[in-house]
């Protein structure tokens, strides 16, 4: 999905001159579309096999939090080296300030991961999952993303953004610490 | 060998409107094989589960003590095997014994892993997907997870279902030896395994 986007994306902006905002704004939105079949592999292929008891037996909470948190986020570093490459191949350059960029992407990176392991870890158990991804990922996924496209419009234009930064980094504490928490509350019952 | 205790008070689960059961007292020590009966939907899964810790009581609690001090996580305590429990299909049955060890923090050595696969009949096809084996097979599979650390509490869903005559009288053995270093809960419809318990609960009656 991820590809797709900025393909289309590329296609559609061929031979224009994005701004700075519009070129942040498409950046994050692939890298979301890109990630959300993700959820697909965390928890719901668990609940669907059945495998999920298995699990819940196996391994304390945390440590399946933490585990497919991981395999979220080895999908994000995955998807990170298919679609930068391409984007700036196809959208526009990744410009601007390399630093800033770098630390948006880890801390964006680790923000993603936290809500889509967790969001993932809820909707799997119940049977409204299209409906309550939708209402469950957009008010946690909306700051983030409001966030990281202000920073990545900042360093493009060559600014730190070191209030976005922030933001995201604070966003990426309250995750992992309430992250864990909420779902040993919900992974047993 | 250590005293091991599980205790129901006052259980209860409901789904919806529906009880299932409601107000089950339950107290068993090391040594102790129950059976519970019950027709389909009389809720031998359900208090499987709520032991196992995969269900939360509607009303009531579990509890695992060991030399009564009660234990916190039981979970890490149990073995479980369900007739109708996933396993993972792209792993072979020495894959998934290995995770299961390396999860569980049991010996993860190929000579241990192989012992208990051995002893469940499944050596000749440890390297075989799981989703290459029969349904005897698979459940041969899950006891041998289900029992590999020897937990001193084995809850067991209808494990008969699927096994041949070998399978059954290997699964008299697991509980046989479960007896003597803990606790063991055997949910069965089948007639001739129902006699295998010195205690039985019938659920629905």
């Amino acid at each position: 999905m991820g590809v797709a986007t900025v393909v289309g994306v590329g296609f559609a902006a061929l031979g224009q001159t994005l701004s700075a905002g519009l070129q942040a704004g498409l950046f994050w939105v692939a890298v979301l579309f890109g990630m959300f079949p993700a959820l697909a592999r965390g928890f719901i292929v668990e609940e669907e096999t059945g495998t999920a008891d298995l699990l819940r037996v196996a391994a304390r909470p945390a440590s399946v939090f933490w585990g497919k948190w991981l395999f979220h986020a080895t999908l994000y570093l995955l998807l990170s080296g298919v679609l930068v490459p391409l984007y700036a191949l196809l959208v526009a350059p990744i410009a601007g300030h390399g630093g800033a960029w770098l630390l948006l992407w880890l801390g964006g990176g680790f923000c993603l991961t936290s809500v889509l392991t967790l969001c993932g870890a809820l909707v799997a158990q119940t049977t409204v999952r299209g409906a309550l991804l939708a209402g469950l990922t957009f008010p946690l996924l909306l700051p983030l993303m409001l966030m990281l496209i202000a920073g990545s419009r900042q360093a493009i234009e060559g600014v730190f953004p070191a209030e976005p930064l922030q933001g995201v980094f604070g966003y990426a504490l309250a995750l992992s610490a309430g992250g864990a928490w909420v779902f040993e509350k919900v992974w047993r019952e | 060998m250590q005293q091991w205790t599980l205790e129901c008070r006052r259980l209860g689960k409901r789904f919806g409107e529906r009880w299932v059961f409601r107000g089950l007292e339950l107290e068993l020590a090391t040594g102790a094989m129950l059976v519970v009966r019950g027709a389909n939907g009389s809720g031998k899964s359900t208090l499987m589960k709520l032991i196992a810790g995969l269900l939360a009581p509607t009303e009531g609690a579990v509890a695992l003590r060991c030399e009564g001090g009660a234990v916190s996580d039981r979970t890490r305590f149990l073995g479980w095997c369900a007739a109708d429990g996933a396993l993972y299909r792209e792993l072979t049955g020495y894959e998934h014994l290995r995770w299961w060890a390396q999860v569980r923090g049991l010996p993860d050595d190929r000579d241990a892993l192989m012992a208990q696969l051995d002893r469940f009949e499944l050596a000749p096809r440890a390297h075989d997907w799981v989703r290459a084996y029969s349904t005897g097979m698979r459940q041969r599979l899950r006891m041998a997870i289900a029992t590999y650390g020897d937990p001193p509490l084995l809850l067991l869903d209808e494990p008969d279902a699927g096994l041949d005559a070998s399978g059954l009288k290997l699964l008299r053995q697991v509980l046989d030896e479960q007896t003597r270093r803990g606790i063991a809960l055997f949910a069965t419809n089948r007639v001739e395994c129902a006699a295998w318990g010195d205690l039985a609960l019938e659920l629905g009656a």
